[in-house]
């Protein structure tokens, strides 16, 4: 497989969040990924200390013009996540831009990190640049509910309201949208979230389209994760890659793989914390190089439900 | 099964695209288990063998506060420490002073030391590094990986024959590592001279607290292209294999020798096909092609057979 993706994120010299909980995972699956470190922490944000420096924007521009001169700025993926800073994501929109000029058949896969449990942990002012420029360029876009809502100003009380917020975010640019964590009820009880999918595809070249809307119930787990998000984001690259028009199948092997990893996390974590004590931010890093396997080949765990499909 | 509990902490380059310092180093360490902590000592666009590069380095002071993120949390405990390639003298101490406190906190840390100063009888790093090479970075070493030329430099000994490598090799342990392995050598190789020379040396205690040395010799098929970023795969692959064979360097080197040869055979045929025929690669077509490699840094078929030399 021929296929190269550019992920602009984090890098943690121990962990899993950002770039280390991305390229790994994208390699074990064939892709090449080339990555630029928008940050250089000692470890998350999460943890008792972080030590580390940031890329400015005019980094990040000389970067990308080494690629460039190089006459190598040529991507079949873009893979973004956590951003603190306006111009560095304005920046990175105008690579994009650039990327998608030379390969049109670019695609954009955007994790609009703005907060989550109704507030929000980045600056405000990074909503309108989202709002406006972003999303607008992103093919596969990976909000929470909270991130959804903040960026189609509609609230999500039921799930004709999730599936109604999808196809604004479709208006907005993305053809496929996950819904990667809601406070919906799930028919399975309490113990379980519901998460959602939508994919509008229109084919100008044969005339085709399609509509797939999904649900998934995904089993919650008592325990903060930190990369998670990254890994999710990722994988859907990946899957959506292996089946380009079945979104069902793209996100059962993508959640599958994010609760093999998941568990064997929190399995490791309270082995290491002890009985009945809450293991720490160190315990709980993802047990990514554990999990290969289950990255490679899933075991499916979780069926998608789909809830309405119009192909013509 | 349970899981190899085992953590390395890297300290090399980062390059945005392609495999050289931590891109190479990382994803085979990983493949084969390790938990890989990695500090960025640059992060650069690309290889520097390209017609451009672009970037920005860390100081010897960045890597100190990284350094301080890590210990504040009490995480600064580590199996392995692996470096290679480094410009700065100033960086270089810093490392050596991690180094040091990382052996305090676990005294059977192994350091695992790519010496990169020159090859084929010239330096290609600043002069000074030597000395702080010589007198400090080399006496913390466990493991080292110089090529011929480096190895002379080391000891002040030049190598035309075997002997002279094996006595050279001495010299490097006396001066701290247990195991030495010369990458590359310019020996005349008994398969012809399509092939080059490489030599190791480990040294043990035994039970009984006598001490002896093993040694090997692997005749490497020659490649006729320049690959960047091979010293760094080595010296990963080396700590890996070295790891599930501690006591047999034989084992050891037989599987990192042939890990590399199937890295840089299916790189070259992917190389000549995108040049397409009659014309050299590029260096951007050389890039090792490491992912695609998955299996043979899993699982290598043996291809180099090294001998036991006394």
């Amino acid at each position: 497989m021929e296929c190269r993706v550019l992920s602009i994120q984090s890098h943690v010299v121990r962990g899993y969040v950002g770039n280390k909980s991305a390229t790994f995972p994208l390699q074990v699956l064939g892709f090449e990924v080339d990555s630029i470190n928008s940050v250089q922490f000692s470890n998350h944000t999460g943890y008792g200390h972080w030590k580390g420096q940031v890329l400015t924007a005019e980094e990040l521009n000389v970067l990308y013009e080494g690629i460039k001169l190089n006459n190598v700025n040529h991507y079949d993926y873009i893979l973004t996540g956590y951003s603190r800073d306006i111009s560095f994501l304005v920046t990175v929109v105008d690579i994009i831009k650039e990327l998608k000029k030379a390969n049109p058949s670019l695609v954009y896969v955007c994790d609009p990190v703005m907060g989550d449990q109704g507030a929000m942990y980045v600056p405000e002012n990074l909503l309108p640049v989202y709002k406006n420029k972003v999303v607008p360029l992103a093919d596969i876009l990976t909000p929470n509910q909270f991130e959804a809502e903040l960026l189609t100003g509609r609230k999500i009380n039921t799930e004709e309201d999730a599936i109604e917020v999808m196809d604004l975010l479709h208006k907005m640019g993305p053809e496929t949208v996950v819904l990667t964590s809601t406070d919906l009820p799930s028919k399975q009880g309490d113990q379980f979230l519901v998460a959602l999918g939508s994919q509008k595809i229109s084919k100008v070249s044969d005339g085709t389209n399609t509509d797939q809307k999904i649900c998934m119930d995904i089993p919650k787990v008592d325990a903060v994760f930190v990369g998670t998000g990254d890994l999710f984001a990722a994988l859907m690259l990946a899957w959506t890659h292996q089946h380009p028009k079945d979104l069902k199948t793209a996100c059962e092997k993508t959640v599958s793989v994010m609760h093999h990893v998941i568990k064997r996390t929190i399995t490791y974590a309270n082995e290491m914390a002890g009985p009945g004590k809450r293991p720490t931010p160190a315990q709980l890093e993802l047990r990514m190089v554990q999990s290969k396997a289950d990255i490679e080949n899933p075991a499916i765990v979780v069926e998608a439900k789909v809830l309405q499909k119009s192909s013509q | 099964l349970t899981a190899m509990e085992c953590r390395v902490l890297s300290i090399q380059s980062h390059v945005v695209r392609g495999y050289v310092g931590n891109k190479s180093a990382s994803f085979p360490l990983q493949l084969l288990g390790f938990e890989v902590d990695s500090i960025n000592s640059v992060q650069f666009s690309n290889h520097t063998g390209y017609s451009h590069w672009k970037g920005q380095v860390l100081t010897a002071d960045e890597l100190h506060v990284l350094y301080e993120g890590i210990k504040l949390n009490n995480v600064h405990h580590y199996d392995y420490v692996l470096t290679g390639y480094t410009r700065d003298t100033s960086f270089l101490e810093m490392v050596v002073d991690i180094v040091q406190e990382l052996k305090r906190a676990n005294p059977n840390l192994v350091y695992v030391c790519d010496p990169v100063l020159g090859d084929h009888g010239s330096m290609y790093v600043p002069q000074n590094l030597y000395p702080v090479y010589k007198n400090k970075v080399v006496p913390v070493a466990d493991i080292i990986t110089p090529n011929q030329f480096e190895a002379e430099l080391l000891t002040g000994k030049n190598i035309s024959t075997e002997k002279d490598a094996v006595e050279v090799m001495d010299l490097l342990h006396a001066m701290g590592p247990d195991t030495v392995v010369i990458t590359s050598s310019d020996l005349p190789s008994r398969l012809g001279d399509r092939f080059l020379v490489s030599l190791g040396s480990q040294r043990h205690v035994r039970p009984d607290g006598s001490r002896t040395t093993q040694r090997v010799r692997l005749e490497v098929p020659k490649v006729d292209a320049v690959f960047v970023g091979t010293g760094d795969l080595f010296a990963a692959m080396l700590l890996a294999w070295t790891h599930h064979y501690p006591t047999d360097l034989k084992t050891a080197c037989e599987k990192t020798f042939s890990v590399m040869h199937h890295v840089i055979q299916r790189t070259i045929s992917y190389a000549h096909e995108l040049a397409g025929p009659g014309r050299r690669p590029s260096p951007p077509q050389l890039e090792l092609r490491m992912v695609q490699s998955k299996a043979d840094i899993e699982d290598p078929a043996i291809v180099t057979e090294a001998t036991v030399i006394s």
